[in-house]
């Protein structure tokens, strides 16, 4: 006689635990995951061969839609990229502009992860507060940009939109307010015993995995390793910031909450030294039309973690190619090692935990049988 | 006279009346739980959306009925109805517009922690009978919730029926009438007790987990759309109700009558009291894990409850 000891549990496409649409298999004995297969790609919407067959000045916006809360990050990455290849100099002013949009955005995706890691343990209320008072930095973001997702605020050679010293009073103000809260989040976290329950010693990622798997961003942070873009490759005007690189030794969930909610509180004095050190002058200079070939590898810290683009040119108007490597798909590996060995009422808590954004990340890749080549799309 | 009884029964304070309960019990459940997470809540329907859980149920009472294939059809369409009819029935055993009930015997308050331990396991049966996994999931948490809650809430609930020497709820309401004493300045530990075992009874965080939405869907109610949903959320009204009236009737004196304030009045006043603090617990905490759960309740809520017991038993609040 036997019986199998595990069973197969499906989880994904349709989830309510998963915001996108992704597949993990796991396989469970009991009440213990055993191993899980991920299945990506779901959600892949070709923006590489998009980015391909359009021009530089249009791959910005596409640029723009690879993610709905990264949008900056991503505008950043592929703007700095083309900007070397074109050989030309940001100014001072716009590289200030861009970091202080940055570290919004941060603001932003963070809080809408502490919420949505409150939604996924149960706590609703923390998730409906976290979710109100992230309002205030979307409308800062339609007052600066004219937009509250998408900002278009990033163009080639420096950005769209000056920040006036209206605004900056405007933006001091509203981070006042959000200081206050963020503090709170973070007193939230560290002391409700049953959100403690639930975040503690969950998705263990010890910091030899951590390394070993690539994993990038807060989660990566939260296992203790000083990884950082901002730090390690300043881009933009980092290198002229004073701040800490956050990072938590309890390599949990609760850490990586942790993590977030004092990333936040950095953010938002980055913001406050940038506004107050603004340079003077111009915040755009003329692109050229076309790019000499070349190729270029760029990378910024988005609020998920290390977001790395890569663009090849051939001396035309349009790249030869172009590749996105989003951080979550660098945080999948590292996901499947936390997945295992965990309660099957962890999962959602845990696969949140890497704050997970799946259309961002969903690439193809061809394999041509016979050949060597594997292209990657 | 046959015709007041009648109208007694289907009327006030019987069953119509109870729904209507069910339903502003549920309004008020939303409303506070929604400003104390800084939303509105109901807003449209009636004045400030006090008719939002009735058109709610009006509208799922005209959807469209699906059944699923594989489901085993007899239970699946036994299961909601029993489901409604069981709590409607429990409260015709709790005093409402007098201390003393329409139906009431000696022993009633084991026939109301029967319906209770009924509740769960048509829970259980609901799950079972729609064969999708994430119902099973439910069922079985909610089966296994039910061994941990369930020992601690009988322990405790014995403690005024020592004090009152009645196993008779209305016995219990009008020993606290005679003493001019309510069993919660007797008895606070069993009160407490009795407050962290209902949100388990009616499954509001931190002890949801056989509805936790982002785990398991909708839990052991996943497949039941439509009409069959309706009596499921009538059913749970209906049974926060019942919870509420037992919680005023052994502990909050019940519905004894105030000067002038009859006793109906009170009885609504001190229900709608248990329900907001049902609703406001219900916001303040995450949700825990049902290992966590039922470890919890063995090792602190069982001892807690028999120390209530052994006190009850000295003499000392009772």
């Amino acid at each position: 006689m036997g019986y199998a000891s595990t069973i197969k549990v499906p989880f994904g496409p349709q989830h309510p635990a998963l915001k996108e649409p992704e597949h993990f298999l796991f396989e469970v004995d009991g009440d213990t995951v055993v191993g899980v297969t991920p299945r990506i790609g779901y959600v892949h919407r070709g923006i590489e061969k998009a980015l391909e067959l359009s021009t530089y000045g249009h791959g910005i916006y596409l640029a723009e839609r690879v993610c709905g809360i990264c949008t900056i990050a991503h505008t950043c990455c592929y703007a700095q990229a083309i900007e070397e290849l074109m050989g030309i100099d940001v100014p001072p002013r716009a590289n200030y502009i861009r970091m202080i949009m940055s570290e919004l955005e941060r603001l932003h995706s963070h809080s809408l992860w502490v919420g949505l890691v409150a939604h996924e343990a149960g706590f609703d209320t923390l998730f409906m507060y976290a979710w109100r008072d992230r309002e205030a930095i979307l409308n800062l973001f339609q007052e600066l940009t004219g937009g509250r997702v998408l900002h278009a605020i990033n163009t080639l050679g420096g950005v769209r939109r000056d920040i006036s010293s209206e605004m900056a009073d405007r933006i001091r103000r509203t981070l006042e307010h959000f200081e206050g809260r963020a503090r709170e989040y973070l007193r939230i976290v560290r002391t409700e015993p049953t959100f403690l329950r639930r975040t503690r010693d969950v998705g263990v990622l010890k910091p030899a995995d951590a390394a070993r798997l690539n994993a990038v961003g807060p989660t990566l942070r939260a296992s203790g390793i000083k990884g950082d873009v901002r730090r390690d490759d300043p881009y933009a005007a980092y290198d002229e910031m004073p701040f800490n690189v956050i990072t938590s030794d309890s390599c949990d969930v609760f850490g990586r909450t942790e993590v977030r909610a004092e990333e936040m509180v950095e953010s938002i004095g980055i913001i406050r030294h940038a506004l107050e050190h603004l340079p003077e002058g111009v915040f755009r200079v003329r692109a050229p039309r076309n790019v000499p070939a070349g190729e270029c590898v760029s990378r910024v810290e988005a609020p998920r973690g290390e977001d790395m683009h890569y663009a090849r040119s051939n001396g035309t108007a349009k790249p030869d190619r172009y590749k996105i490597r989003a951080p979550t798909l660098a945080n999948i590996p590292a996901l499947c090692k936390m997945l295992v060995g965990i309660h099957v009422a962890d999962i959602p808590i845990i696969l949140a935990g890497i704050d997970p954004c799946f259309s961002c990340m969903d690439r193809m890749v061809f394999i041509r049988s016979g050949g060597a080549t594997g292209r990657a799309r | 006279m046959v015709a007041y009884e009648i109208f007694q029964l289907v009327v006030f304070p019987g069953a119509l009346f109870v729904i209507c309960l069910a339903f502003l019990y549920e309004w008020v459940d939303r409303k506070l739980f929604a400003r104390v997470q800084g939303r509105y809540g109901p807003l449209y329907t009636g004045p400030a959306g006090i008719l939002q859980p009735v058109a709610d149920f009006l509208k799922l009472i005209s959807k469209e009925d699906i059944v699923p294939r594989v489901c085993d059809a007899n239970l699946f369409f036994a299961v909601p109805v029993m489901y409604a009819a069981l709590p409607l029935t429990a409260l015709f055993i709790m005093p409402i517009a007098a201390p003393e009930a329409l139906i009431s015997f000696e022993g009633d308050l084991i026939f109301i922690l029967f319906s209770f331990g009924l509740m769960t396991l048509l829970i259980f049966l609901a799950g079972w009978s729609s064969m999708s996994r994430f119902s099973a999931i439910g069922s079985v948490r909610s089966a296994l919730q039910m061994l941990s809650y369930e020992i601690p809430l009988g322990l405790v609930l014995v403690c005024p029926a020592i004090a009152a020497r009645s196993l008779s709820v209305s016995g219990i309401v009008q020993w606290q009438a005679a003493i001019a004493m309510w069993g919660a300045a007797l008895q606070p530990i069993g009160l407490a007790v009795v407050m962290v075992c209902m949100l388990a009874e009616l499954e509001l965080v931190p002890f949801d987990i056989p509805e936790a939405e982002t785990e398991i869907v909708a839990g052991w109610r996943t497949e039941f759309t439509g009409r069959r949903l309706a009596l499921f959320r009538m059913g749970r009204d209906l049974e926060m109700v019942l919870v509420s009236a037992l919680v005023v009737s052994l502990y909050l004196g019940g519905a004894q009558q105030l000067w002038l304030i009859p006793a109906a009045a009170m009885f609504v006043v001190k229900t709608a009291a248990v329900v907001a603090a049902f609703s406001f617990a219900r916001a303040l905490f995450a949700r825990f894990r049902i290992d966590q759960m039922i470890a919890g309740m063995w090792k602190y809520m069982l001892p807690i409850a028999a120390a209530q017991v052994v006190l009850v038993q000295m003499g000392l609040g009772a």
